[in-house]
């Protein structure tokens, strides 16, 4: 590795501690004289600076997701800061820590901070309680550093007592401590209470072998290694299993104390710094040195690697150094449709339409094996590539490229030519230009690599590139040069810094020459130029099919058109390397060189585009079809002096007015001012009118302003006689002296005018108006009033009559504007006229004679206009028609529906969740649950025939009971309600639901406890037992075939039991009540004997129908209970009575009592009658428990479990899952 | 910054260490913390429903706004002339609307919490929400807010404003509730954001607060973990016998464990008789009412005898 390029450097006091922010360009540094400095490395600006530690600062970390620093000083404090700008400050101090502290870091998931310490201890602290909730004892010398581990819950710490120790600290998480007693009040993490803590933590292994203090030591970030550091000038790296930890291998050459040894996050290196003097690279695999990087006068402290980027920074003596270890930027050359690229050291080809992307040629052995090579030059006619490489001083290898697809892929070292030189590119079919920068000659060389001329350039060449057939563009340290090689001479010179990359469009006829900060777009003989500049570093650029070149930065991809204008497409979180660029895609390669495709909107530019080339057709129809407002857009048509254009963006009434007073449009001006309404625009609306002599706007605006004056004047101006003669009424009514005079003189109302004067006492005036005027009798009257003759003014002159008056009405202007001269018909005007959204046919994408006025530039653009339809499909967006055009635009306003949705007052109530429980389950319990019990009667009713719901009512009340909870978050305001989920995993609404208060195993238990009671002969609990249970069966909830087929055996089982229960409580009711009554009562302990009851309670059955028959002297039915007694092979003692039974039946068999009772017909007993219904007899059923009744109880209530109607027609469970 | 005392008092006013923080005493009148301390000690007493003690602490006839609204919504809880309350509160409200208004900025917005506390209570969401305002930068507002779009099931908006209020309110205990709270009602990744936090303010030393013990209990239930949320519920219990919600969520994780026969039915019906005004009981009374009404809408036939002819 030849290569460390030094990013960035900044001089300080010694630095102690870095961090690197994880997504910003962001670097903490501690420093020794107590300050933490946070750099934006990128822009090389001190952001910030954190100075509360008295003392020097080692530790110091940047959390992982959110703003937040922690430093750890020697004043023993570890402090947490808030870095966002806007309020940065100290947000809490953790004290605790006797010395002073060495590191500090943030756990990647939990709210923890682990700090190490010169007081022996290794600290984790809870950043939400802010307390410490583990102290790690065991180092028996300072804690120099201490490390999570990146995923498990280990800790590795290097301390000066010569070990490395990990800790396992996995109890930690598991089991937060006082979790037994949180009760215990307050919690100060003071000295004391080490004990506490101790229990959770254990030292996991104790890494010996560092022959002194061990300065620092982390976890690989995927492998099971461990590097450390130590004055003994080695860095060692153990490997450790589920069970031990063991020493792997020394890595030796620091002549000094190592400071710090980090593993590279992404390749097999090791970096390492030392008091030395120096940065080493290490290679992970082999252990041996590859690099040094050496400074004068500076030992280095610290390292930080950053998480995700190829980056470094190391603090020294005197300020810190980020580095990267590598070029980033892959070498990659486009042709057509292929990218041919280099990554891995193998030269690959992707395919940009089917994404196909392989490996076609190893250049493994080209230079070192550290260093990427650097550029690629490809040509499409004998498949041959160039690439260079820095190493070795530089060299270029010239190979070619297999034919189609093959086994191996060979290594360029077969058959490749190689040479030194530093830039080497295809400069024709056969032909390929070498530049050595040392001699600063051009080689050019042919395929067998054999020099055929040598050139030497006119400028100092740093770097050559393609210039166009049979040319070159050398670039210079102020200038670039587009040189013929042929005649040997310059054909025009640019001055640019230097320039890096240049990048020529698909027909070669513009160029763009990138150096760090500028882009100069250049047109092929670089007679017309442009030039763009950057503050944010330049990385790579591609041509837009319409002649847009796109190109990137660190973190945007941006646009530029020809003659300057550029703008932001999108950003970026990481440099990316623009390839090609096709319709709405961008493709790129990574910085790891792996393809990527970003997709962005085009529209900005493209409508900058069609505006640069007068294309009103394609303007109009992006505005139609695109989304296109936004300040910008209407800046950039106002700027450019386009406000007529701009007014069709803006909605906003502002403005609207603001433009349309600009363009002098007074018809939208006039309307935009109706809704602003204030006297400011109705002034300006008056003046623009004004100048356009539309004086009926301009009287209108006027009347808005209640502005008399003038528009008395403008009234006089047009001759507009009535509007006068209501001007001096208005007059009048306003009592407003002044204005009535006015009036009366624009009018010529000589009376009025009089009138007005002798009301202000102005008799003098009066008397000579009306004098003049003419009116005698009413200058008399003048006289009179004042109390004078016509001898008292005798003195005054006499003057000739007035010929004062308004001039005659010429023509009529009151009814005509002011002939204004057409501007034209304005493209505009006429869209606006058609009705724009509506009306139109739909431009070809084709610059059509407008382009022909455009400049000679824009020919050239305006070409290739034509290739979008030719070769891009994609553009067919451009060409919807109008009818998808508008389906478009309503899905869109619909999509954009609840994003408008206003918080605040206005927000409506939403679905509550019981309803989605309704509407997601068939089920009656899951019903019940919601509270919708009219839905799940409804279910019970429709499923299981079930009519008297009665019964059923503290079931229901407890299901709906459990399924819900409350809690109050928040002080005084009423409880939320929290409803029970039985898939608490699902967050989707549409697939909740409720909680299972009453599962089929609750419900077998409960048969079981029924049972026991039959034992018990405690048959009426029994029965009401049984009876529960097949209520609890009807709410139950099921989930597979499986349950569904128990839960049916669960309720014959219950029925059966039920129904033998019952006969037996009637038998004794009747032997109770009904003495005499033997036939019915041997009847129904027959009957017994028939239902389906487990063997235990079989026996009872047949023992009790046994002896009730031999007390009847029914000695051959009892002979049979007990044969069939036998068969369960009950208790010895019971067989004994039961042989008994049977001799005395065999020896009289015979019955006294006739009953009713077949037991060779099968036979079915109704529920109801308790009698039989044998086999083919009619019967109807319980259409829940399915219990047989004779067909004449039919529509009656099922006495058995009392719930259904007998006979009723049910669907059955629905089956849900 | 708050000061570490004040920091500590609030701390245990969200976490709802009520009793704690009543017991615990006041700082000097003059002392800046004197007021907000004073105010979180009124609204825990408040919060414990006692509004004649924290009515008791309020000084009478002071001039600062927050403590007037405080003084008002005790009042408001106690139940006497609450139309009149929520007059004086909504006068309040607009007192503090307005540049020139009384009072600190604290202040103002502790009057806004307050009276949308009220107005929520009182059913009066829109109102509410409009006093508290939809774009508040007052993390106290946002939690009542989002509280109350979670009551009317928009856990959508709610959503909307803590994303809003995670841009300025980082490293927020209060925040962290905001979204377990949010995380109760949809259920996100299996309530496991809600189920750490209340188990990582459980184990927090400095405080101890039976609520929250209730609260994770509740959260376990919502995890389908009966048993423990038992074992939670009924700590909580043995801490703070009264405690009408723990009673309530012990009555569910009872109704849902495998317990002994009747355990729920009992407890239910020592919440009936204690709390009868928890919501729990209500919309149980009124789902039984509703109950009576359903059945009747079948018309039951007459049960099936064998006729003894």
């Amino acid at each position: 590795m030849s290569v460390m390029l030094t990013k960035f450097e900044s001089k300080s006091n010694r630095v102690k501690g870095l961090a690197f922010h994880p997504t910003q360009p962001l670097l903490a540094a501690a420093l020794h004289n107590g300050s933490v400095q946070l750099w934006n490395y990128r822009m090389g600006v001190l952001v910030d600076r954190f100075e509360e530690h008295e003392g020097p600062v080692r530790g110091v970390a940047i959390h992982p997701t959110r703003a937040l620093l922690a430093t750890g000083g020697d004043d023993y404090k570890i402090k947490v800061w808030d870095i966002r700008p806007q309020n940065r400050k100290c947000l809490f101090t953790l004290h605790g820590h006797l010395d002073y502290v060495r590191t500090v870091q943030f756990h990647h998931e939990m709210p923890w901070i682990l700090s190490a310490s010169d007081d022996q201890t290794i600290r984790i602290w809870n950043s939400t309680s802010r307390n410490c909730i583990a102290i790690l004892t065991g180092h028996s010398h300072y804690v120099m550093s201490a490390q999570f581990h990146p995923k498990d819950d280990l800790i590795v710490s290097a301390s000066m007592d010569q070990t490395v120790r990990v800790w396992d600290i996995s109890g930690l998480r598991k089991n937060t401590p006082n979790q037994g007693a949180p009760g215990a009040p307050g919690g100060p993490s003071g000295p004391g209470n080490f004990e506490t803590f101790d229990n959770f933590s254990t030292v996991k292994y104790v890494l010996e072998g560092h022959d002194r203090g061990v300065n620092y030591a982390m976890f690989h970030p995927t492998l099971p290694l461990i590097i450390s550091a130590a004055d003994d000038r080695v860095i060692k790296i153990w490997r450790m299993s589920e069970t031990k930890a063991w020493e792997v291998d020394s890595c030796r050459g620091h002549f000094n104390n190592v400071s710090n040894a980090l593993f590279h996050p992404k390749h097999e290196l090791i970096v390492s710094c030392g008091e030395d003097k120096t940065i080493r690279v290490w290679d992970l695999a082999k252990r041996t040195a590859i690099q040094t990087f050496r400074r004068e006068h500076d030992r280095f402290w610290v390292l930080a690697a950053h998480p995700n980027l190829n980056l470094f920074a190391a603090g020294h003596d005197s300020g810190l150094i980020v580095f990267k270890l590598e070029r980033e930027r892959p070498a990659f050359a486009v042709h057509q449709d292929t990218l041919y690229y280099i990554r891995d050291k193998y030269v690959r080809a992707y395919d940009f339409g089917t994404g196909s992307d392989i490996g076609l040629l190893g250049v493994r052995k080209f230079g070192s094996p550290y260093v990427p090579p650097r550029t690629l030059s490809y040509n499409p006619a004998e498949r041959a590539v160039i690439t260079t490489i820095t190493s070795d001083g530089g060299m270029f290898e010239l190979a070619t490229l297999p034919q189609g697809q093959q086994g191996d892929v060979k290594d360029s070292s077969v058959d490749g030519k190689k040479g030194p030189g530093q830039s080497a590119i295809f400069v024709a079919r056969n032909r390929l230009a070498v530049l050595n920068k040392n001699t600063q000659l051009i080689e050019v060389r042919d395929l067998s690599n054999s020099v055929l001329k040598t050139i030497k350039p006119p400028v100092q060449t740093n770097e050559i590139f393609y210039g166009g057939t049979a040319s070159l563009i050398l670039s210079s340290t102020s200038s670039v040069v587009l040189y013929d090689i042929q005649q040997q001479k310059t054909i025009a010179e640019v001055n640019s810094p230097p320039v890096k990359y240049v990048v020529w469009n698909a027909d070669g006829s513009l160029v763009a020459l990138m150096s760090k900060h500028t882009i100069t777009i250049a047109n092929r003989n670089f007679s017309q130029t442009s030039l763009i500049h950057e503050t944010i570093r330049i990385k790579s650029g591609a041509w837009d099919d319409a002649g847009v070149f796109i190109y990137s930065t660190l973190n945007h991809i941006k646009y530029c058109l020809s003659q300057g204008d550029h703008g932001v497409i999108c950003t970026l979180d990481n440099p990316v390397y623009l390839t090609r660029v096709k319709g709405k895609t961008v493709h790129c390669l990574d910085r790891s060189a792996r393809p990527r495709t970003i997709t962005f909107d085009p529209t900005e530019y493209r409508f900058k585009l069609a505006l640069l080339k007068n294309n009103h057709e394609e303007m109009l129809y992006i505005i139609k079809n695109s989304n296109l407002l936004g300040q910008s857009i209407i800046g950039y048509l106002q700027q450019k002096g386009f406000p007529e254009i701009a007014l069709h963006f803006v909605q906003e009434t502002n403005t609207r007015f603001e433009l349309a007073i600009e363009c002098g449009n007074l018809e939208v001006a006039m309307e935009t001012a109706k809704e602003i309404d204030r006297p400011e625009c109705w002034e300006r609306l008056a003046q623009q009118a004004l100048k356009q002599g539309n004086h009926k706007i301009v009287e209108k605006a006027y009347q808005q302003t209640k502005n008399f004056d003038r528009l008395s004047f403008l009234y006089l101006a047009t001759g507009s006689v009535d509007k006068l003669a209501k001007m001096q009424k208005i007059a009048d009514a306003r009592g407003n002296p002044m204005s009535r005079f006015h009036n009366a003189l624009y009018a010529g109302d000589v009376e009025g005018r009089i009138a007005v004067l002798r009301d202000v006492g102005l008799h003098p005036l009066a008397y000579l108006t009306a004098k003049t005027n003419g009116l005698d009798e009413l200058a008399e009257e003048i006289l009179e009033g004042a109390g004078l003759t016509a001898a008292d003014i005798d003195d005054v002159p006499t003057f000739g009559a007035s010929t004062l008056k308004p001039p005659p009405v010429v023509t009529t202007t009151t009814n005509l504007n002011w002939p204004v001269v057409s501007a034209g018909e304005n493209f505009w005007d006429r869209v606006l006229a058609n009705g724009m959204l509506e009306g139109g046919t739909e431009p070809a994408y084709v610059n059509g004679d407008a382009a022909a006025a455009a400049s000679s530039a824009l020919d050239a653009w305006a070409k290739e206009e034509e290739i979008p339809d030719d070769i891009d499909p994609e553009e067919g967006g451009w060409e919807l028609d109008a009818e998808g055009e508008e389906f478009q635009t309503g899905r869109e306003d619909e999509s954009d529906e609840p994003e408008e949705e206003e918080l605040g007052a206005g927000a409506a109530p939403g679905v509550s969740e019981v309803e989605h429980w309704t509407k997601n389950s068939p089920l009656a319990a899951d019903h019940v649950a919601a509270g919708s019990f009219d839905t799940a009667m409804q279910l019970l009713n429709r499923q299981l025939g079930v009519v008297n719901f009665v019964l059923l009512k503290p079931l229901f009340l407890s299901i709906y009971r459990s399924s819900h909870t409350y809690l109050s978050p928040m002080a005084s305001l009423p409880p939320l309600q929290l409803h029970v989920r039985r898939n608490p995993a699902e967050s989707s609404l549409s697939r909740v639901l409720p909680v299972v208060a009453r599962s089929l195993q609750s419900v077998r238990s409960e048969l079981t406890e029924g049972y026991r009671l039959v034992s018990g002969n405690k048959l009426a609990e029994a029965q009401e037992a049984f009876r529960h249970v097949l209520q609890s069966l009807l709410v139950v909830v099921l989930s597979s075939d499986e349950e569904a087929k128990q839960w049916r055996d669960t309720v014959t089982a219950a029925r059966e039991y039920l129904l033998g229960v019952s006969i037996e409580l009637e038998r004794r009711r009747v032997a109770e009540q009904e003495p005499d009554n033997t036939q019915r009562s041997l009847e129904l302990a027959a009957y017994f004997t028939h239902c389906q009851l487990q063997p235990p309670h079989m026996q009872i059955a047949l023992r009790s129908a046994s002896n009730i028959f031999a007390k009847a002297n029914n000695q051959a039915h009892a002979a049979r209970f007990s044969r069939r007694l036998l068969e369960l092979k009950p208790d010895p003692k019971i067989v004994a009575q039961a042989r008994q039974r049977i001799a005395a039946g065999d020896r009289n068999p015979r019955n006294a009592v006739e009953i009713s009772y077949d037991e060779f017909t099968q036979f079915e007993i109704c529920a109801a009658s308790f009698t039989p219904i044998y086999k083919g007899s009619p019967s109807v059923h319980c259409p829940y428990t399915n219990a047989s009744f004779h067909p004449q109880y039919k529509g009656q209530l099922d006495p058995l479990a009392q719930l259904t109607e007998i006979g009723a027609t049910a669907s059955g469970l629905p089956a849900p899952w | 910054m708050d000061s570490s005392e004040l920091y500590h008092v609030k701390q245990q006013f969200i976490l709802g260490a009520y009793k704690t923080l009543i017991t615990s005493s006041l700082p000097d009148e003059s002392s800046q913390d004197y007021i907000p301390i004073l105010l979180y000690q009124v609204r825990a007493h408040i919060a414990l429903s006692d509004p004649q003690s924290a009515l008791k602490l309020i000084p009478s006839g002071t001039d600062n706004v927050a403590l007037k609204a405080a003084a008002s919504l005790a009042r408001y809880v106690s139940g006497t002339d609450t139309d009149a309350v929520l007059e004086e509160l909504r006068d309040l409200s607009v007192e503090v609307e307005g540049d020139d208004a009384e009072g600190s900025e604290r202040d103002r917005a502790m009057v806004r919490v307050l009276a949308g506390t009220a107005f929520a209570r009182a059913g009066e969401v829109e109102e509410a929400l409009e006093t508290l305002g939809a774009d508040t930068e007052d993390l106290e507002a946002v939690a009542v807010v989002v509280q109350i779009y979670l009551s009317i099931n928009r856990p959508d908006l709610a959503r909307k404003e803590f994303e809003r209020a995670k841009r300025w309110a980082e490293d927020d205990l209060l925040l962290q509730l905001i979204e377990s709270t949010i995380g109760l009602v949809t259920g996100k990744d299996s309530y496991s954001n809600c189920s750490s936090f209340y188990s990582e303010q459980i184990a927090n030393p400095s405080l101890s607060s039976p609520h929250l013990l209730t609260s994770r209990g509740v959260t376990r239930i919502l995890r389908n973990e009966f048993q423990e949320a038992k074992s939670d519920l009924e700590e909580s219990l043995t801490q703070q016998k009264d405690d009408a919600e723990a009673l309530a969520a012990h009555v569910v994780a009872s109704g849902l464990a495998p317990s002994k026969k009747g355990e729920a039915d009992d407890l239910w019906n020592q919440l009936v008789s204690e709390h009868p005004t928890h919501p729990i009981v209500i919309d149980v009374a009124k789902k039984s009412q509703f109950f009576d009404e359903c059945a009747a809408n079948f018309t039951v036939p007459p049960t099936a005898v064998a006729s003894r002819a």
